[in-house]
């Protein structure tokens, strides 16, 4: 491991969410603002402690610098900011790149912070309009493309090449869904069955509406800083960041290298080489969840089963309580929330929560080592962080 | 941000330096791919340069016109209101017989008619005046 790497350099020391779903009547930086007022307590910390801020656009907001607009509205004048964009990859990329800025000297206390109102804040029509825009204007947009018609013609390519059945994704969905009736403050959970996932009338083909993941509003917050300055805060259970891997393969989804396999087995090679452990060593994992076939092609390509088994491996419990890698815990974007962007971020506040041993009834037992993989933009991006307890160190 | 009138509209391609020659040709009845001279790269998406060596002896050819469905989706659920009269309708990632990929929509026929693999012919589709959409039905 070279000098350079930020294995354990850089620890989570507080985490917070703001209510999600259906949360009128609140912007997106209140929605941010609550967020990090949850992760300071939580951290121990006061505002003017924070000296870095890094975020994400926000649809329902009309702020372009979005990490400059919630300092303002926080009342911080931070020394170190940014508004990231690399789609659903983002939050992901948000950690890796903080625990850079502490490792690096750019900061001592990192926010990471985001947020949006997809739910309320935005007409469903104008919702889906604002996340077809990120397609491109001239080759892809004048065809209609609806942001989980990429999504869709990734999933039906595995159908065709490795034998993945609709019954295979929508457990991703049944299982993700008995998951979110255990988290308080999930968006869905009343049960679902497979046959409501086929039932559920077409989206785009193979995707079914339960197929689909959530539109919502909600923010979340974390508060990063260097592995050192944790211990001197004395912070109860730090949570350090054990490596980061991204991946960039294409832009238009005509210039994906293959449908099947994605950019997330480089960047979550990267990320296992960084932290010294491999698939095998995770205990629970946070798998960005878009859509149902995007969990079965993820669980494949970040290393927890072969490439095309992926179906199988989740209709055989592999990925709930139980199995191989208990993933997203909370309900994921199917059915805990989706607001957007920051949605990963949820997937990080739950493996985290999962390291300290704070989740109760859905407590993964003895959950030391954790993987959230975030991507986006019709698998155009992709990023993984390795977190783990200090035990794992 | 977006105003609800902005969504009522099909998106409109604005043709920029890379691309103007493709929609020009597009208007004229031809699919022109860009054929590196150094490295014999052939890329659909316009550029100034190759992507393969980044040579800028660029010439277009028309293509062929033929190709195989890779992927397809039908769409029910359009992205917005826009589209909301044409579901069903099927996006299709086509591989043209000079070897890139594109991405398209099928047309005339049925939606459910698609299958991996059909053999697919371009069809040049005017939108407007201006504009030509580059579509593909049965071969």
């Amino acid at each position: 491991m070279s000098d350079s790497s930020l294995r354990g350099k850089a620890a989570i020391i507080g985490i917070g969410m703001s209510p999600v779903g259906k949360v009128p009547g609140r912007s997106p930086l209140w929605l941010a603002a609550n967020a990090a007022k949850k992760a300071l307590v939580d951290a121990g910390l006061e505002k003017h402690d924070v000296d870095g801020v890094l975020s994400c656009h926000a649809f329902a907001s009309p702020f372009h610098r979005f990490s400059v607009a919630f300092s303002e509205y926080f009342g911080i004048q931070p020394t170190f900011s940014n508004t990231l964009q690399v789609s659903g990859a983002t939050a992901s990329t948000m950690f890796n790149i903080g625990a850079a800025a502490i490792h690096g000297g750019l900061a001592k206390v990192v926010l990471v912070v985001a947020s949006d109102s997809l739910m309320t804040g935005l007409t469903p029509d104008l919702a889906l309009r604002s996340l077809t825009e990120s397609r491109d204007q001239q080759y892809e947009m004048p065809f209609g493309i609806p942001v989980a018609n990429t999504f869709a013609m990734t999933a039906h390519r595995h159908m065709k090449e490795f034998g993945t059945t609709a019954e295979q994704m929508a457990e991703v969905a049944v299982i993700q869904r008995r998951h979110a009736a255990r988290t308080p403050g999930a968006q869905q959970t009343a049960p679902i069955t497979i046959d409501d996932v086929l039932n559920s009338g077409w989206v785009t083909t193979p995707y079914h509406k339960l197929d689909c993941s959530l539109i919502s509003d909600g923010g979340a917050a974390f508060i990063l800083t260097s592995a050192e300055h944790a211990r001197e805060l004395g912070a109860a259970k730090p949570i350090y960041i054990l490596g980061g891997g991204e991946c960039y393969t294409h832009e238009h989804i005509f210039l994906m290298p293959s449908l099947t396999t994605t950019g997330a087995v480089d960047s979550s090679r990267r990320a296992y080489a960084m932290a010294g452990y491999g698939p095998k060593d995770m205990h629970v994992a946070g798998v960005y969840d878009c859509f149902t076939g995007t969990v079965i092609m993820m669980l494949e390509d970040l290393g927890f089963c072969p490439k095309g088994d992926g179906g199988r491996f989740v209709a055989g419990g592999q990925m709930t309580y139980g199995g191989q890698i208990p993933s997203n815990t909370h309900g994921g974007l199917l059915s805990f929330a989706h607001p957007g962007m920051p949605g990963s971020l949820f997937h990080f506040h739950e493996v985290i929560a999962q390291l300290r041993g704070q989740c109760g009834e859905r407590q993964v037992p003895g959950a030391e080592i954790g993987l959230v993989h975030s991507l986006g933009a019709g698998f155009a991006t992709n990023a993984t962080t390795i977190l783990g307890t200090e035990n794992s160190l | 941000m977006i105003s609800s009138e902005d969504a009522k509209r099909k998106p409109v391609p604005t043709p920029d330096a890379d691309s103007a020659a493709l929609w020009r040709g597009l208007r004229d009845g031809v699919l022109l791919l860009q054929h590196c001279g150094d490295c014999h790269n052939v890329q659909y998406y316009q550029q100034g340069m190759c992507r393969e060596c980044g040579s800028e002896n660029l010439s277009h050819r028309a293509a062929s016109g033929r190709g195989r469905v890779h992927s397809f989706s039908v769409v029910h659920r359009a992205p917005g209101p826009a589209f909301k009269a044409d579901t069903p309708y099927a996006v299709i990632l086509v591989d043209l017989e000079e070897g890139p990929r594109m991405i398209s929509s099928y047309t005339g026929g049925r939606p459910e008619e698609v299958t991996f693999d059909m053999n697919v012919v371009l069809v040049c589709e005017p939108i407007d005046d201006d504009t030509t959409l580059p579509r593909f039905r049965r071969a």
